[in-house]
């Protein structure tokens, strides 16, 4: 089973079956295309994105509708093709993607969410990419509730 | 300056900014620049920079503040 030497986690061993490929890379890091969904549940809904050719490469992330419940996805035609989602309208999150925020963290541990290019993965096929919105309605670092509470959009 | 589809903007000697089309309040430009200047939108330099920022600021004790926050476990290996 391959393994990734972690700051975080330490050696993660993992399945073959469980990297999520992001043929375009994220912007920034257009190289890394092999990732993991590091998800340990007392720790959810956080989870993180961590590279499988990097271990220094991580990123923490929190699902979409945790965080903005009126959020509308607006994913340009060629990033849901390089997710096989290009059924000519928008798939629907929770069902057929994971739509995740990039967290940002400040120095005193104050975190903000990039809402205008959320990470979209289809698991089936095991595969994502960082979706800029074309009709965005939030910013790169739109501030974070800060409870673990559910949706309040019920 | 004000520019109608089929007009361009030269910038330089070796870039060329036209514009295709205008409809529905958005604008479809065509841009002929030199391989080695990079041509992308806005958006994507500002989340190249917001990734670069997320991913270099995290560090162990960040994570723990962060996981402190929101009142869950920190999932990171002792």
């Amino acid at each position: 089973m391959p393994e990734i030497v972690t700051p975080h986690f330490g050696r993660l061993a993992y399945e073959e079956t469980s990297i999520i490929e992001f043929p375009a890379g994220l912007p920034g890091f257009e190289d890394e295309h092999r990732f993991l969904l590091v998800d340990h549940g007392a720790s959810r809904p956080v989870a993180f994105l961590q590279s499988a050719s990097r271990g220094s490469l991580c990123f923490i992330t929190m699902p979409v509708p945790a965080l903005a419940c009126a959020f509308r996805l607006s994913a340009s035609t060629e990033d849901l093709r390089l997710i096989g989602k290009d059924s000519g309208k928008q798939p629907e999150i929770g069902k057929d993607v994971l739509c995740l925020a990039i967290i940002s963290i400040a120095d005193d541990g104050t975190p903000t969410a990039d809402l205008l290019a959320p990470l979209l993965i289809n698991l089936k096929r095991g595969l994502g990419v960082q979706a800029i919105q074309e009709e965005p309605q939030y910013s790169h670092c739109e501030s974070l509730p800060l409870q673990s509470e559910e949706s309040a959009c019920s | 300056m004000r520019r109608r589809a089929g007009d361009s903007i030269l910038i330089g000697d070796a870039i060329e900014v036209q514009v295709i089309e205008t409809a529905g309040g958005r604008v479809k430009l065509g841009i002929s620049a030199p391989p080695e200047i990079p041509v992308v939108r806005g958006e994507v330099k500002a989340t190249c920079d917001a990734n670069k920022r997320a991913a270099g600021l995290l560090t162990p004790e960040r994570i723990a503040l962060f996981t402190a926050r929101l009142g869950i476990k920190n999932p990171q290996a002792r």
